[in-house]
């Protein structure tokens, strides 16, 4: 029997054209209403698009292998292979277990009062300005700080860390102009990387210390320690800051929200999981198929590069009723913001802490935040943030 | 209905326990603990959402 030929649903958006990127959401749906997988004209990549076919697809690495690499090009695939992003099981547990073991929400638990004693201080001396760019001197101020202490390194060169993390996410999209002009910023973090991936410099007791230690005691190849480091080094700083100004800014531009959350702070953990569903700070990443799959009734070859939209998932209206409005009581815990199964993001619990510690904060020593000018966009092909957010606050009466 | 739980996967991050408090819970050390295996039918609901929302897809559920 022959199967009767199926149209392919093919689309010529270019999801990384700047126009796109400064707002994704619509191409997002007519591509998600194309089909549940799409072949793109404009880069060699199928993109799915709907909760349901990301979240199986994120689950079944047997069919789509990280093992060649997360991002859109060869060239850039090839840097990373053998790191914690691009393998499969089992080496992928082996490497990944040195990052969790650390990482886990258990290993957590005693940074929770520093950190929240971090924040408070930080929101402290922005709230004392009256107004403040929560960006820069909010979201960016904390993560930097905590995990570069948590890690190990050394004071000297952690300015190199977010625009580090941003050129090295950046270079998981297309080998354009705009990834030239990162090229430089991108070249001086691998060397940056590397050498603070010396045993030597890495602070006694940190993450990164311990990943020699897993070297010695014959856990991991002595190669692996360099690219694991790596992640460390990457996944925790322009991402989770993206989500802090995320949520600060959905605060800042809806007083009734504000308002809600300082009434009843119980709500800020599920706001948070609602800010990082509506914006997903990393839209996607990359997988290659090993078999033909059948997606739905659109079979994607084997072979093929596939875009797996964690932002589109997101608002797929297929799973999450009306998903353009935030709503604070949706607590969304199964977005695909961080990912989902064997690579779902193993800091996410570190990124929690970090958002609800400085969110905290902020609802309890202002009784409002408000926009004090157009926030902007950062331009960037796999990270949703913002470049600025100008705010101003209304310090908490009688505090 | 069965709940199955991959203790090497899960790192604690306690989110089925959030959900399904009933049915999830985490130990000591943070790795999750069934407190049914049969999962009562007044329960069943509560278990698969628990088990879906777990990040690193460490539960299972088989009717």
């Amino acid at each position: 029997m022959t199967a009767s030929p199926v149209s392919v649903p093919t689309s010529d958006v270019d999801v990384f054209a700047s126009d796109v990127l400064a707002d994704p959401y619509d191409a997002y749906r007519s591509l998600r209403d194309a089909g549940p997988a799409v072949h793109l004209t404009s880069h060699p990549v199928w993109f799915l698009g709907r909760y349901a076919d990301v979240r199986a697809a994120l689950a079944d690495w047997e069919t789509f292998t990280s093992a060649q690499g997360v991002a859109l090009t060869d060239d850039m695939n090839a840097p990373m292979l053998g790191g914690v992003l691009a393998t499969d099981p089992p080496e992928h547990g082996v490497l990944r277990a040195v990052l969790s073991e650390k990482m886990a929400p258990r290993a957590l638990a005693k940074l929770r009062g520093d950190i929240a004693e971090r924040a408070d201080a930080l929101v402290a001396d922005v709230v004392a300005r009256g107004s403040f760019d929560a960006v820069t001197d909010l979201a960016q101020a904390l993560p930097v700080d905590v995990v570069a202490d948590l890690i190990g390194l050394p004071q000297e060169g952690r300015d190199k860390l977010l625009p580090g993390a941003d050129a090295t996410f950046a270079s998981f999209g297309p080998l354009d102009e705009r990834m030239m002009a990162r090229m430089p910023v991108f070249m001086d973090y691998m060397g940056y990387m590397q050498s603070v991936s010396e045993r030597s410099v890495l602070a006694p007791g940190s993450w990164g210390a311990a990943v020699w230690e897993a070297v010695d005691a014959g856990r991991i190849p002595a190669e692996t320690a360099g690219p694991l480091l790596t992640a460390y080094l990457v996944a925790g700083m322009d991402t989770t800051v993206a989500a802090i100004a995320s949520y600060v800014r959905f605060l800042a531009e809806d007083p009734e929200l504000f308002a809600l959350l300082k009434a009843d702070p119980a709500l800020i953990g599920g706001g948070f999981e609602e800010a990082l569903r509506i914006e997903s700070p990393v839209q996607g990443f990359f997988r290659n198929t090993t078999r033909d799959v059948d997606i739905d009734g659109v079979v994607v070859p084997a072979g093929s590069r596939v875009l797996l939209s964690n932002g589109s998932a997101d608002r797929d209206e297929r799973h999450y009723p009306d998903p353009d409005r935030f709503d604070v009581h949706r607590n969304p815990v199964d977005h695909l913001a961080f990912g989902y199964a064997t690579h779902g993001c193993a800091g996410q619990g570190l990124a929690r802490i970090e958002a609800r510690a400085l969110i905290e904060s902020l609802l309890r020593r202002v009784d409002r935040i408000e926009p004090a000018g157009e926030p902007v966009r950062h331009e960037h092909p796999v990270v949703r943030g913002l470049e600025r957010l100008p705010v101003t606050v209304v310090p908490t009466a009688g505090a | 209905m069965l709940v199955q739980a991959d203790r090497d996967k899960c790192e604690g991050h306690g989110l089925c326990a959030d959900v399904a408090p009933e049915v999830f819970e985490l130990d000591d050390d943070a790795v999750v603990v069934l407190r049914h295996v049969q999962v009562p039918p007044e329960l069943e609901r509560k278990a698969e959402a628990g088990a879906r929302v777990c990040p690193v897809a460490a539960l299972r559920v088989a009717t």
